[in-house]
Formats: structure tokens, sequence, C-alpha cells
């Protein structure tokens, strides 16, 4: 410091200090022992999340519970809860297409299929549309819902775990004996699909929606789609597109997402396909959780692989 | 109250003054005359202390001041004699209150309280000058000049007044209240009053004239 | 003491005019070479300070000063750009965070800096007013930046071509303003913040059509041949992104060869420097990394090398008009010889005496520093932010 004058300088160097402006500390959004702050893109990840955190985490999805998660167009306003949580679990392989068009902290992005990332699966069929409730969009591209495979669904759980492990390691033993719990309800999922599909596995299917690419991959499935809405009718143009599939690929059986109008469902039987459920769970089900979902698609499997078939 | 014995000052090569006796007696009234340059104004320097003589003594109410350090004779000085002078020599940055009152701000052994300021003030209006106690002297005549220094000579109660050609540069009128002043104040307090001047008109007024062209050699 | 100091007091006050021109004299020469110390030790903190809160410096190679300059405070025009991969290299690392900058674009003067959410909390920036930016086409404002631009949150801010020729390159983006930050008396509050991506909207990499595949495009279809659609250049391109056509936005080709300026690169600790810096050595490594604390060392060094010599002359300086000064109060000693005699003449001690003549000295020479002091003070207050300004806008 100088010492010409003392007692001025003195105080200009406090002075000085005290009127440098604060920087801001900036907002902390759960101290290290609080419970973690989840947000997630998808239904699959919140039922992992909770699973696995128990009481150390908080699984934030504040979606429409009526809207496909992976078209959400978000609001501005609905960016901003994202950009305080803790961390963020994606799905990947392209689900939400709004995550490339928003400002969120990367440090904070968890890509839960990151370790498959090579085994994704393509979409045919580019170019389609459909009008939706939320209205147009299209499947082309990378196929994203990975989670209808089980052993995929794993390995994203344990994406999962890795993630509250680096900002909870406190709580590892916890989050490991939810994961334990997990794996085992989905591997038992996946024995049972298997034993399933293997009583007829070139049995011709069609699905309703291009999303069970990565089922369909799984266990074998003789699977083609098209791309129909469940409470909307098939126009003229959608009906010839199947007439002509069955012709090549004698189907008897319809996978829808959701249940299926009465009229198509009738029409369908005209042509000689029957309408099942195989609900992709994206979004939180009116009824039950992940697991009573998927499990009761088994067991619309097991219905549909259950007749005899004759093609 | 004054004895002066076989006092000698000596000034140089060229002045002299040989003074073998004198003594002015308590309250009393006395003029200096002479030539000048005859040593009156040294006189008056030595009787106030201001300088020391070569040899002899002089002695005060009894006490010798001549051999006094200087610190000492100071202290007397400014307790004990009233100086006035032919050119008033009032410090020309301090109002007249503030002039009268200077006696007291340069010397540890006179208290400055709110007495002596009442002193001052009374002092002032006594002589005529107490609504111009804030003016600077560049803005009195001459005869008020005179009469802010003859206030501060007679602020702190001296007993001796000494007095260097206080008319010298008055009017008729200015002179005579002036020396009115002073012998008003001699009388009233007993003091002695020591007077240096030229003026012939006002000596009728001293009980004693001291001609100093005997005292003086050159 | 009162007397002595009243005495000296007035004498002070009746010669008013001498005395200002001594305390006017003294006080500069004071003043002068510590408010120059004052103010270019400020603005050396602030340049070091933002220097040395940026660890490390990923850019092209090329000028170190020029990437230090452009990254951290905005200027220099056209910097050369990196692949984003270099980012992506960074992270995969292990040895640090990146934070990667986009600062080519201009709005108004002002520049346009595409980067990630974690550049503000690195820079520890606040949103003050409106909210921080949510999706692609927003923008926050620093505070200076906002007053220049005379926008707020619900306003717009439209980026500036290139230059008047730039036919096919870039055009303009109107971005909304989503928010404004807190000043922090930095370069930030000059700034126009972007998401990256919508810094690549504004390069031209990425756009919104209107959806090819929809009825209301097919005038401008040139051929479809089942799923491939070719359109001609009719297919209107936005120059603003809003909630109808946000859908519609995309991005073309490899993200990997993505332009950015620079790398902000957040080591984990020391030793995760050293190794990540080591990685940049080779020489035909295409980017380097740069210490901007060395670099603004190495530039300031300069400048004080020249304030060394200022100072060094302006204390010559000093020191002769303190002789004047003292050969002024010298004379004044000289002229007060009268009033001197008068006090010892009435009797005044000698210490009074010469505790007055001292006095009018301590007098003045109290009112100069004092005022020197006061000034210092308004440079430290008025100086560090007239130094912001000049730094920030030169």
């Amino acid at each position: 410091m100088r010492s010409h004058l003392p007692g001025a300088l003195l105080i200009v160097g406090a002075i000085m200090t005290a009127c440098s402006p604060e920087p801001a500390t900036p907002k902390a959004s759960g101290e290290d022992d609080g419970k973690l702050s989840v947000y997630v893109v998808n239904y699959p990840l919140l039922y992992f999340a909770e699973r696995i955190g128990g009481d150390a985490v908080g699984v934030e999805f504040p979606l429409p519970a009526d809207i496909d998660p992976a078209f959400w167009e978000p609001s501005p306003e609905s960016i901003v809860p994202f950009q305080q949580a803790d961390v963020i679990l994606l799905n990947g392989a392209g689900y939400a297409r709004w995550v490339e068009k928003v400002s969120l902290p990367e440090t904070k992005l968890v890509d839960t299929s990151k370790s498959f990332a090579t085994r994704f699966l393509q979409v045919e069929d580019a170019v389609k549309h459909s009008h939706g409730p939320q209205g147009e969009h299209s499947h082309a591209g990378t196929a994203f819902t990975t989670w209808l495979d089980p052993t995929l669904a794993l390995e994203q759980a344990g994406a999962v775990r890795t993630a509250l492990v680096n900002l909870r390691p406190q709580h590892e033993a916890a989050f490991a004996k939810g994961f334990t719990a997990l794996e085992r309800d989905l591997l038992d999922l996946d024995k049972r699909l298997q034993a399933t599909v293997a009583r007829d596995p070139k049995k011709p299917l069609v699905g309703s929606h291009p999303v069970y690419q990565y089922l369909a991959r799984r266990y074998g499935l003789n699977l083609r789609s098209v791309h129909w809405e469940p409470d909307s009718a098939p126009d003229e143009k959608m009906w010839k597109e199947l007439q002509k599939l069955l012709e090549s690929h004698p189907a008897k059986w319809m996978l829808w997402e959701g249940p299926p109008l009465g009229e198509t469902i009738d029409k369908l039987e005209r042509l000689g396909v029957r309408s099942t459920v195989f609900a992709p769970c994206g979004n939180v089900p009116e009824k039950g959780d992940f697991l009573s979902v998927l499990r009761n698609n088994a067991r619309n499997l097991e219905a549909v692989f259950a007749e005899e078939g004759s093609y | 109250m004054i004895a002066v014995t076989d006092l000698e000052f000596r000034y140089g090569e060229e002045f002299r003054l040989n003074i073998p006796e004198l003594s002015v007696d308590r309250g009393s009234r006395v003029a200096f005359i002479g030539p000048s340059g005859s040593g009156k104004t040294t006189l008056l320097h030595l009787l106030a202390g201001i300088v020391t003589p070569t040899a002899g003594r002089i002695a005060i109410n009894g006490s010798e001041i001549s051999r006094l350090d200087d610190v000492r004779r100071r202290d007397l000085r400014i307790r004990r004699i009233g100086l006035v002078f032919q050119e008033f020599e009032l410090l020309e940055y301090l109002p007249v209150l503030d002039n009268i009152l200077l006696p007291y701000r340069v010397h540890p052994a006179l208290r400055l309280d709110e007495a002596v300021r009442e002193r001052a003030v009374g002092l002032a209006r006594d002589v005529g000058i107490g609504d111009k106690l804030r003016r600077t002297p560049e803005r009195l005549s001459q005869g008020e000049r005179q009469r802010v220094a003859v206030c501060r000579a007679l602020l702190p109660e001296p007993a001796i007044l000494l007095a260097d050609e206080p008319t010298g540069n008055l009017d008729p009128a200015n002179a005579a209240q002036v020396l009115d002043i002073l012998f008003d104040y001699s009388q009233t307090r007993d003091a002695t009053l020591v007077t240096v001047t030229h003026d012939h008109d006002l000596l009728g007024r001293f009980e004693r004239i001291v001609d100093f062209k005997d005292f003086h050699e050159s | 003491m009162t007397d002595v100091l009243y005495l000296a007091w007035r004498y002070v006050l009746f010669h008013r005019y001498k005395t200002s021109i001594l305390v006017l004299s003294i006080t500069l020469i004071a003043y002068l070479p510590i408010g120059l110390e004052v103010l270019v030790s400020q603005s050396a903190e602030e340049l070091t300070a933002r220097a040395a809160s940026t660890p490390l410096l990923i850019g092209a190679r090329g000028s170190a000063l020029e990437l230090v300059l452009n990254s951290l405070y905005f200027e220099s025009a056209s910097p050369t750009p990196m692949r984003y991969e270099q980012v992506e290299r960074v992270a995969e690392s292990g040895q640090a965070s990146p934070i990667p900058l986009h600062a080519r674009f201009r709005a108004r003067g002002v520049p346009i800096v595409g980067t990630t959410l974690d550049y503000f909390d690195f820079r520890r920036l606040r949103v003050d007013s409106g909210r921080q930016m949510a999706v692609l086409g927003e923008c926050v404002l620093g505070a200076r930046a906002a007053d220049e631009l005379g926008a707020g949150p619900g306003g717009s801010v439209v980026s500036s071509p290139e230059n008047v020729f730039d036919l096919a390159g870039v055009y303009p983006l109107k971005m909304r303003v989503a928010g404004v930050l807190a000043p922090t008396g930095g370069p930030d509050d000059g700034a126009v913040f972007v998401d990256l991506k919508t810094a690549w909207v504004i390069e031209g990499l990425g756009h919104g059509h209107q959806n090819l595949a929809s009825p209301a495009a097919s005038a401008a279809v040139l051929e479809r041949d089942g799923n491939r659609i070719v359109a001609n250049a009719s297919v209107v391109e936005y120059t603003e992104i809003d909630a109808s056509n946000l859908e519609s936005f995309h991005f073309h080709g490899d993200r990997a060869g993505y332009p950015v300026t620079a790398v902000i690169a957040v080591p984990h600790d020391d030793k995760a420097a050293v190794i990540l810096q080591g990685r940049y050595q080779s020489n035909d490594e295409p980017c380097q990394s740069v210490r901007p604390r060395r670099v603004m060392d190495d530039l300031l060094s300069t400048i004080f090398r020249v304030r060394g010599y200022v100072v060094a002359a302006v204390v010559l300086v000093g020191l002769s008009t303190l002789a004047t000064a003292a050969l002024v109060f010298l004379l004044s000693l000289r002229l007060r010889q009268r009033e001197i005699r008068t006090i010892v003449k009435i009797g005044g001690s000698r210490r009074r005496v010469a505790a007055v003549l001292a006095s009018e000295v301590v007098i003045v020479l109290l009112f100069s520093l004092a005022l020197a002091g006061g000034l210092t003070l308004l440079t430290g207050w008025l100086g560090s932010a007239a130094m912001r300004a000049f730094i920030v806008s030169s």
C-alpha cells in the first residue's frame, strides 16, 4: 500500500473495497444434503428415478398429462424450472426435440441412453405425417422409444443411478437397493415377454404407430407399422395403405398405443385384424404405474400369442 | 518605584546611553523629552525589559530586572507593563476586539476567559470604539487605531504604562483624548506613566519632565 | 493551543488568496502522483481480476492477446473460429468443464455473445429483471447493453449484418429479450447474451422453414420423390423465432464442425490445468491454450513501466513546487517581522510566537492534505468507473 497519505488512502482502500459490487452467489437449487431436484423428459425416467432415488429425490415432470412428451413444445416459462434443477434426465436418441431448442445448464444434463447410442435404430418411412392432439409431427430419424426394450430400460436406469450417486454419494447404498429391486422387475418382465414371443416368433403383427422398434428388435417381432392415432379415424388413404401392407404381411393383430375408436376396431376386424393395446407409457398413465402398464402390455401380448396363427 | 543606577547602554560604535541615576515614583506621570537619537526610546525599551543594559542596574519595585533572563522579562512585561507605540502596532489581520485581547493570546501567564472578554468590550466602549469591535484596523481612523492600542495596553491592568510618542501621529483632538485615557488610568489605578513625547503642548500635564540631552553622548 | 490556532487561522483567512494558491499547489503535487497511482493500480486490478478469474482459455492458434481480449472483453472483430468438437474434447478430457463462447456478432455495436447457462454461474451473473433465457431466439442483456440498446424484458434486439454486402451469409435475427442482468461493473454489462445455438442460427447454420411437407408449402416444392423433397429458395427463412415457428427450427450438418470462438476451460484442480494445457503444446495442434492472467500481466507490465516514468516526472515537478512553497513561507516570515516584533514588545512568549508562525504552515498543509485526500477518494470511486468505461469502450 502507498504510504504517502496514511489516513486518506486507508479510507480510500476501505471504501473501494466496500463499493466494488459484490458478485451475487448463484441460486443454489439444493444443499448437499437436501432432496435432489430431478427433472425428467418422460414418465419412464420419472419412474426409474423415484424407484432408485426414493426419499432422497424430488422428481419433477411438469408436462401436461395428455400429450406425448416427445413432441412437447414448451413455452419459455415452462423451461425456467428445468434451469433450476440439480439434474435433468434426458432419454437420448433424439427423443425430446425441444431440448435442442432451449437453454439448459449443460453440466446438469444426463443422457440416459448414451451407453447404447451405437445400437440406436432408425425409423423407416421417414416422412409421415399425422394429425394428433398436438397437431402434425414426424418420427423421422432415430427411433426413441428405447425403454420398451426392458434391457435398454435397465441400462437407462443404470445411467439414472450413476447420476444420482454422483450428486449424493452418501446415499449410494440406498440407491443400489432401489436399483436392484427395479432390475429384478425389469428382468422378470423381459423373461415373460421372451417366453410369450417364443411361442410363435414369426407371427406377423402391425403396429398402429412407429413406436415399437426396440421392442420388436429385442424379441425379434415380425412387426411393421403404420402411422395411425388411437383417437382419430384413419382416412381412405390410410386404410388403403394398411390393406396394401396386409397383402405382404398378413397380420391378424394390431398393437395400439391406447384404446382405439370403436369404429376403427370394427373396421379392422372386418379386415381380419384384431386390436390390442401395448401402451408405450411415455407419459403418466391414468391408472397404475410404469411396471403395471408394461405388465398389462405383456398380458395383452400373451393373449395375442396364445392364438394359433395361420398365415 | 522605578530606580535606574549607573545605567550604561552601548549600541555599536556610535551610540552610548549613560544614566548615572534616575528614579520614578510610583503613580507619578513623567515625560521624557530630548533631541532625536538621545535614547528616550532606548530607555523605554530598557525599562520594559525588551533589551538589557551593558552595565548598571534597573529595579522595579525593588526587584532588579536587568539581570533577568528573556523569558522572565517577557513574563513580567506582559503582566505588569503596558506599552503604547507611536505607530500603533496593531495586527492588521485581527479585528479590533482580537487586537485588544492579543496579550491574552500570546502568553500563557494571561488566561483568556469570559471575564477578560467582557472587560475588553467595556474598555472599548469606554474609549468610544465599542461599535467597531468587528472591524479590522485598515478601516479605522488614526485616532481609533491608537485607542485600540491603548485598550490592548490597559487590558492586563498593568502597574506601569510606557508610551513612546503615543500622540505623534494624531491630530490635536485625538491626541488630547488619548492622553486623557492614559492619565485617567494612571490616576485611577495609581499606575506609573512614563511618556516619551515631542509635543510641548502636552508637557504641562505631566508632573515631571526629564530632559535627555544630558544623558546622551554621541 | 486554541489561541495559537486562532491567530494562525485569522492570518490565513485574511490572506486568503495567497493561502488558496499555496493550498492548491501543494494539493496538486501531493495528489497527482498518488491519484495516478490509485487510478492505474485500480485499472490494473480490474483487468487482472477479470483475467485471473478465467483460468484457462482455448482458442484457435494465433495471437494470444487477441484471444484474451475477444473472450474476456468481447473486443476484437472476427476472431478465428474453432470447431465445436474442441469443446467436447475438453469435456471428454475429464480435466475441466468447458464453457463455449461465440463472440462474433454485434447488435448496433454491442457484442452478441453466444454461450451456455454455465457461463452465468461461472461469472456469477444474476438476472435482475425478467428471467434467464429459455428458448432459442431469446437473449439476456447486460445492464449497460440494455441502456445502450434501449431494450428491456419483453423487448427485442436485432443482430447486425456483418457487412453491408452480406447477402447470402449472416442475416439479421430479431431476438426477444428475456431479461436484464444485474450490473457488475465489468465487460459482461455491455453484452447481449444468447444461447450458443441462437448464435449458430445467426451464422446461418440453423433455420426454420415452413414445413416443406405440409400442403401450404407445396408451391415452394420443386420436386417430390417419395420421401425426398427439394424446395426452391422462395421458402421463407425466418428472421425471428417465436412460438409459431420454434418447432420448425433445426440445424443442418454435423454439430462437431460448428464454430465457437473460444472455450473457457474450468479445470477441476491445478494438476488438471497443467495436464490440459499440456495437450495443446504440440506444433500440429490447431488450437492453443492460454492463461489469461499471464497475458494481461505482460500487457500491464508495459503500462506500468510507462507509468513509472510519468510518476517520476510528476514527483520531480512536485519537489520543485514544494521548494517554491517553502520559499513563499520564508518570504512570508520576512514580511511578518514587524508583527513578530510587536508581539515580542508587548511581552509575547517565544514559544507562542514560533507556534503562531508554524501554525500557518500547518494549516496550509492540513488543508492541502485534506483536499488531496478527498481528491484521491474521488479518484477511487469515480476513477474506477471511468477506467472501466475507458477500457471497455476503447
